[in-house]
């Protein structure tokens, strides 16, 4: 006889082996709230957008962004700062729109495409802005060292000293070095999260992936 | 929610509990896993059952969510103790004394069971519930041609785990 036929015939007959749970037991379960990967994902990725957006206020409200202002650069401040709204709004919507679609009603491969593209979105969101962070800080550094009296003056003394190459690598090297600190942490922050949290997930959409091809 | 709701909800759920019974059977290894993984399968169908038009059955449209909810939703918690290795341990004692009584057998056959991934477990557990390859296929997202050749090589693993 097939294995698996010995294993159905006692897996069918043994089904007075369960637990009988009673009406109130499971009325006291639906009571209860989930735990489930959804929810924890739910909670991680506003918890990003939160994370960017108290960023970029605060960033908004600091001195040293104060004294653009000042400077003759207000177009270019203002016109980040309009992008990155919309790109925000539309990331936020993309998101809803792709959580609302993981239902657990679909079948196995649906469900597991689902989360993962909720997921993207969201990862998709934070290299925008790892890409914004950079590109707004070789603008505004642009315009501080075409602009900025004190950094002007500073420039121009490292010049008559003949340290203008030590002054701007010091410089660039810097803030490039801030920039990587920062994004490593972010990578660090993901590889832990999204380690534990997506790795079952990832390993079984693989496995159905691969019976697929 | 309204009261009705609920209360049917409920209702249909007492009746078929076995079948959440054994998923959580096939994918945990201990009582508290157990009740932890039960407690979130019967959320997930509590949360989805106002979607649920009585267009399948009610221990289909189970089935789904139950094992959906088991490979996928399902976050283990990490403070409980894995007794795996023990039963495993167990079992590798009695398959030196192996005397080919279908007990034994069994308790061998469920064993390898639980060493298959999350995917044969799934397949598994529906060829076990007697679902034809339509279903199964339907379940889990593949094709009804692939769904066959999965079954057979796990067929095959499984006899190479009771005869190395």
């Amino acid at each position: 006889m097939d294995e698996l036929e010995l294993l159905k015939k006692d897996w069918q007959k043994d089904s007075n082996a369960y637990p009988k749970l009673s009406y109130n037991d499971i009325y006291k379960m639906i009571l209860k709230k989930s735990s489930s990967i959804v929810k924890w994902i739910f909670i991680i990725s506003l918890l990003e957008f939160i994370f960017w957006i108290v960023l970029s206020i605060a960033f908004k409200g600091n001195k040293e962004m104060n004294q653009f202002d000042n400077l003759n650069s207000n177009y270019i401040v203002i016109s980040l700062t309009v992008i990155g709204y919309i790109i925000l709004a539309y990331f936020f919507f993309m998101f809803f729109k792709n959580y609302r679609t993981i239902s657990v009603t679909d079948n196995a491969k649906k469900l597991m495409e689902n989360i993962l593209k909720t997921r993207q979105t969201v990862r998709r969101y934070v290299a925008f802005n790892l890409l914004y962070l950079i590109i707004a800080c070789v603008l505004l550094l642009f315009i501080a060292f075409d602009q900025d009296k004190q950094l002007i003056n500073l420039a121009n003394i490292a010049a008559a000293n003949g340290e203008s190459f030590k002054f701007y690598a010091i410089f660039i090297l810097t803030v490039s070095g801030l920039l990587a600190i920062v994004i490593l942490i972010l990578l660090i922050f993901y590889w832990l999260v999204y380690g534990i949290l997506l790795r079952r997930l990832n390993r079984n959409y693989k496995e159905l992936k691969k019976l697929d091809l | 929610m309204s009261k009705t709701l609920e209360h049917n909800f409920v209702e249909q759920l007492e009746a078929n509990q076995n079948i959440v019974h054994k998923v959580c059977r096939l994918y945990t290894n201990n009582q508290d896993a157990h009740n932890d993984l039960f407690q979130e399968v019967v959320i997930q169908l509590w949360k989805a059952y106002p979607k649920f038009r009585g267009d399948s059955k009610f221990s289909t449209w189970m089935y789904r969510v139950a094992l959906n909810t088991a490979i996928t939703l399902y976050r283990k918690k990490k403070r409980r103790i894995n007794t795996q290795e023990f039963e495993s341990v167990e079992f590798k004692i009695k398959a030196e004394e192996y005397d080919d009584t279908e007990e034994q057998q069994l308790k061998l056959l469920y064993s390898a069971v639980k060493e298959l991934n999350d995917i044969e477990k799934a397949l598994v557990f529906l060829y076990l519930e007697d679902k034809n390859y339509k279903e199964i296929s339907e379940t889990m997202g593949i094709s009804e041609v692939n769904a066959r050749v999965k079954m057979s090589r796990i067929k095959t693993k499984l006899k190479t785990i009771l005869n190395p």
